[in-house]
């Protein structure tokens, strides 16, 4: 048996060109299918579990994938605004606890999401460096997003403006960062996180500026009466909150009809879960209330048949594959055929013929194998990081 | 003998460890209550007892309406386990602060409709935004005994979600409360019944709710009790006193004798009646609303 393999090897390794084909040729056929599947399992895995650590999701009526993915993922794709109303009702009902998010703008490539404390609590969200977010202006970031930008508390970040040509918009507002978040393997980590009020401000929703009613620079006031007093633009408007200036910052009017672009909703129990989802069945409600669990199946679903079609054509692949080693094996004993009768002629039997192929054919399926294993191995460490990286951003 | 004494020992020790080990659970259980005004935590020590811990962290001489707590001071309310508001925009750095929403308790929410607002007289404008003028509304909501009622009852409610197991106790001592409450609004409408209309200034718009209630006959004037008053202020008094001559003006703390000796000689006596939204010196809520009673008898009763 061991005479019959060391030939093999011997012959194998003569014919360096013939076999590497042979098992690259096998090494893929079995190696993509099998990756295909990883990454499907990694990313049903890692949608699934945020979506279904995610109760339910309130937010205006419209896609429900742009709304789930915009509030799970944080995605590019914003949805129709809601007012912090919808919140108020939520927890009026005292059927759930309601969080709000305003995940609208960015930083140098970040998201920022606009919400309130009990978002950390709830994705069980650590400060690893610095502290929480305290005061107007103060952002934490997460620990890719720290990574990436080499921020460390104290450092600052400025919004970016929403589109390129609103020169006469609002002033991009300076965040202070004041912690950065442990790694928690999820979007949260891509993110810059600031109160709901600090991203009102980006919006403009809330400015700082000094007292009009006390100006004493002429050039600042364009008309005065008795019962008002008009600024000229070269009013300055503060785009930093600091010790000095918060004090001027404020809000006008009812801040529950300031907007945020979801509500994630967390229910005392199922019952009150279900209670909550009937309140907005009603033909005339404007917000519509979806189970991220439900959403992300669907899409996974479309994912599935995706795969589906790749499955048949690697398959189709894999036959013509078979079929044209086969045929390199078969071509191989003909053009082998001199050698066969010389050991036909040195006295051994048609079985040694037999056994010194199948040694060939084990050795080169065993290195494909082999081969295949450590791609996969590689592909399995770093599935989680290749999904984040091609799938879900 | 000597058996059984060491077996008492170790029961002795074990029942001792027990029984720490128990109390300092129930210690270690004590709810974290944060307030932003000194009504509040009297509301919320009189209802759950020794059963929380209270905290109001103003300093003594600020007035907790104006007061902005620094970040430690935030950090602390951020880890409590109910954090009262006043609402009615009281302790406007609530708003610039990022404070967790599931423990937050606006106690004045169920009667928002009852709120008293003022506008600033001055609109301004700037940028794209049109005329507009920042809104004030009236914060001393405690002043109306009915309100305060409902806001002890909001802070009982807040508790008893967070303790259930205590709810009988909670509910009796705001019953408690609330009789004396009730008290002390029946004898202000009892003292003030003799006549509503007696005109009164006040030296600051800190008695809207009061006013409202007990359908008293207030104006203002925006005057703080420690400082040196200008010939302006003297001049929009004496504008107020044409069409409205008082012979009474309530301050929130005691004015200067200047102030008071000036008052008097223009036929109008001082009196303090205290909103206590900051601990007092002497007593508590009751005590100082009790005095308050007292000094609203010596303008209706002299009557």
């Amino acid at each position: 048996m061991f005479n019959s393999f060391y030939i093999a090897w011997k012959y194998i390794t003569y014919n360096k060109m013939k076999t590497a084909t042979l098992v690259a040729c096998i090494t893929l056929i079995s190696f993509l299918p099998m990756a295909l599947q990883l990454l499907l399992n990694e990313s049903e895995k890692q949608l699934m579990s945020r979506a279904v650590s995610t109760h339910l999701i309130v937010g205006a009526k419209g896609s429900a994938l742009d709304l789930v993915m915009n509030t799970i993922y944080f995605g590019d794709e914003v949805p129709e605004l809601i007012t912090m109303e919808a919140s108020g009702q939520i927890m009026e009902s005292g059927f759930a606890l309601p969080i709000p998010l305003y995940a609208r703008f960015k930083t140098r490539g970040s998201p920022i999401v606009g919400t309130n404390l009990d978002y950390f609590e709830f994705r069980d969200l650590q400060v690893a460096e610095g502290r929480q977010i305290a005061v107007l202006g103060d952002c934490v970031v997460g620990a890719k997003v720290s990574e990436r930008l080499d921020l460390n508390p104290g450092d600052s970040l400025v919004s970016s403006p929403e589109s390129l040509f609103d020169l006469a918009g609002i002033y991009p507002l300076k965040m202070k960062v004041v912690g950065v978040l442990e790694k928690s393997h999820t979007s949260d980590d891509l993110a810059v996180f600031v109160d709901l009020k600090t991203a009102w401000v980006i919006q403009g929703l809330g400015h700082g500026h000094q007292d009009l009613t006390q100006l004493n620079d002429p050039t600042l006031v364009l008309k005065k009466t008795e019962s008002n007093v008009a600024a000229t633009a070269k009013l300055y408007h503060y785009q930093e909150i600091t010790k000095n200036t918060i004090d001027s910052f404020h809000f006008h009017g009812d801040l529950s009809a300031y907007p945020v672009t979801a509500v994630i909703v967390v229910p005392q129990d199922s019952k009150s879960g279900t209670l909550l989802q009937g309140r907005y069945l009603q033909k005339e409600e404007i917000h519509q209330i979806v189970k991220p669990q439900e959403v992300i199946e669907g899409l996974l679903q479309n994912i599935f048949r995706i795969k589906n079609v790749l499955d048949t054509v690697i398959s189709v692949v894999a036959i013509a594959t078979i079929m044209a080693i086969v045929l390199v094996f078969a071509l191989s004993l003909r053009l082998r055929q001199r050698e066969i009768q010389t050991i036909f002629k040195l006295g051994c039997r048609k079985a040694t013929v037999v056994r010194l192929v199948s040694a060939e054919i084990f050795i080169i399926v065993l290195t494909s194998g082999v081969l295949c294993g450590a791609m996969i191995f590689l592909v399995n460490s770093y599935s989680h990081e290749l999904v984040r990286r091609l799938v879900i951003r | 003998m000597k058996d059984r004494m060491s077996f008492s020992i170790v029961f002795i020790i074990i029942l001792a460890t027990v029984v720490c080990s128990h109390a300092a659970g129930e210690q270690s259980e004590k709810l974290t209550v944060y307030t932003v005004n000194y009504p509040l935590q009297y509301f919320a020590e009189r209802i759950a007892e020794n059963h929380t811990k209270v905290v109001f962290p103003a300093p003594p001489d600020v007035d907790p309406a104006y007061w902005t707590p620094d970040s430690k001071t935030i950090v602390a309310y951020q880890h409590a386990d109910l954090i009262l508001l006043n609402g009615a925009n009281y302790a406007k750095w609530v708003n610039k602060v990022s404070l967790p929403q599931s423990r937050l308790v606006d106690t004045s929410s169920g009667f928002k409709e009852q709120y008293i607002y003022t506008k600033e007289r001055v609109t301004h404008t700037h940028g794209t935004e049109g005329k507009h003028a920042h809104e004030n509304t009236a914060f001393t909501t405690w002043l109306d005994f009915m309100l305060a009622v409902k806001q002890a009852e909001t802070v009982t409610k807040a508790l008893i979600r967070k303790k259930p197991e205590l709810k009988d106790t909670f509910h009796n001592n705001y019953a408690v409360l609330k009789k004396d409450l009730l008290t002390i609004d029946k004898e202000i409408n009892e003292i003030v019944a003799r006549n509503r209309a007696i005109p009164l200034i006040a030296s600051h718009p800190v008695y809207g709710y009061l006013s409202e209630r007990y359908g008293l006959n207030i104006k203002s004037v925006h005057w703080e009790p420690d400082e040196v008053l200008t010939d302006n202020q003297w001049r929009e008094l004496r504008d107020i006193l044409k069409d409205h001559p008082a012979q009474w003006m309530i301050w929130e703390g005691k004015p200067h004798e200047a102030t008071i000796e000036k008052l008097k000689s223009m036929g109008i006596n001082s009196i303090v009646l205290n909103p206590c939204g900051n601990v007092p010196q002497q007593g508590d809520f009751l005590s100082v609303m009790q005095e308050n009673v007292n000094y609203l008898k010596l303008i209706f009763m002299n009557q």
